[in-house]
């Protein structure tokens, strides 16, 4: 996979995760997947189709979830229930919304699906034929894994 | 998100959401997410609007509105929604209300719709993330037009 498609998105899970949480953001190192890889329990993910496809995944335990719903509705959340849903939804949304802004800045065009969110223990995902770039971002909410996998169209 | 704005003022001021005869500026918010709602309605009710309306989707917002009409000053418009987008239901208040203060909520990347939205007659726009100060200039400088 091509590192322009994953620079973005880890330039703008950077900035939008430090001004919506209000914290620091630390990168953690990359690593490269190309089989099946455990999801952490709460999973948001957002397909892409165009000029190029794949989908990434924001990937997060749910103690990390219910931090972060909590610090950006500025009250505590205890449960996975409709508003922390949204709300994991809602960074998903604002950090692909930058990210393809530069991405179509630089010339790539495609559309994005809107953001779905999954919950549940003991889930797994895997991509045939398109290895996943793994951006681990460290929070004092826990930590958030940005999985990235596209390729350009056939 | 704390800020010193979240702090009372001991200076006397006029909230924002005060038109100048002392009433509550009236504001209807069409948002598919829960989360985005409940933020901009926060925002808006500390600082005096009234939120009188609010609807998740473009053909519920465009029901509301038509049912709040004229009692609705304001409608805060997400563009990307199921059943019906921002921009279709912004094209169908404006028909039916040419006057409608619409404002645009976007995510970045949509920069083509936000431009085709504010030539079909929206007022203004904000991007998410949104910040207070940011959304409150915004609908202040709109409904003092």
């Amino acid at each position: 996979m091509r590192v322009e498609y994953i620079n973005p998105f880890v330039e703008s899970a950077f900035n939008v995760m430090k001004e919506v949480l209000q914290c620091d953001v630390k990168r953690g190192e990359l690593y490269l997947k190309s089989t099946s890889m455990p999801v952490m329990g709460v999973a948001a993910i957002v397909g892409l189709a165009g000029d190029v496809e794949g989908r990434v995944l924001f990937d997060m335990d749910k103690p990390t979830a219910l931090n972060i719903a909590s610090a950006m509705n500025n009250e505590e959340i205890a449960t996975m229930d409709d508003l922390a849903k949204a709300t994991i939804t809602e960074l998903a949304n604002m950090i692909t919304g930058q990210a393809v802004t530069k991405l179509h800045e630089l010339g790539f065009k495609f559309d994005l699906t809107p953001p779905a969110i999954f919950t549940g223990d003991n889930m797994e995902i895997s991509n045939q034929d398109v290895e996943a770039l793994i951006v681990p971002m460290e929070t004092p909410h826990g930590k958030v894994e940005i999985n990235v996998a596209i390729r350009e169209r056939a | 998100m704390k800020t010193k704005e979240d702090f009372p003022s001991i200076n006397e001021r006029t909230p924002e959401g005060h038109a100048p005869d002392g009433s509550a500026f009236r504001v209807l918010v069409v948002d598919d997410s829960m989360f985005v709602a409940k933020q901009i309605t926060q925002i808006l009710t500390s600082e005096g609007y009234d939120v009188v309306g609010q609807a998740a989707d473009g053909l519920q917002g465009l029901e509301r509105y038509k049912e709040l009409y004229p009692g609705v000053d304001l409608v805060t418009m997400d563009i990307t929604m199921p059943n019906m987008d921002g921009l279709t239901a912004l094209a169908k208040i404006i028909e039916f209300d040419k006057n409608a203060k619409v404002i645009m909520i976007s995510a970045l990347g949509k920069q083509d719709l936000v431009k085709q939205a504010l030539l079909t007659g929206a007022k203004n726009y904000i991007v998410k993330p949104l910040d207070r100060k940011k959304v409150l200039e915004r609908i202040s400088h709109v409904l003092s037009k």
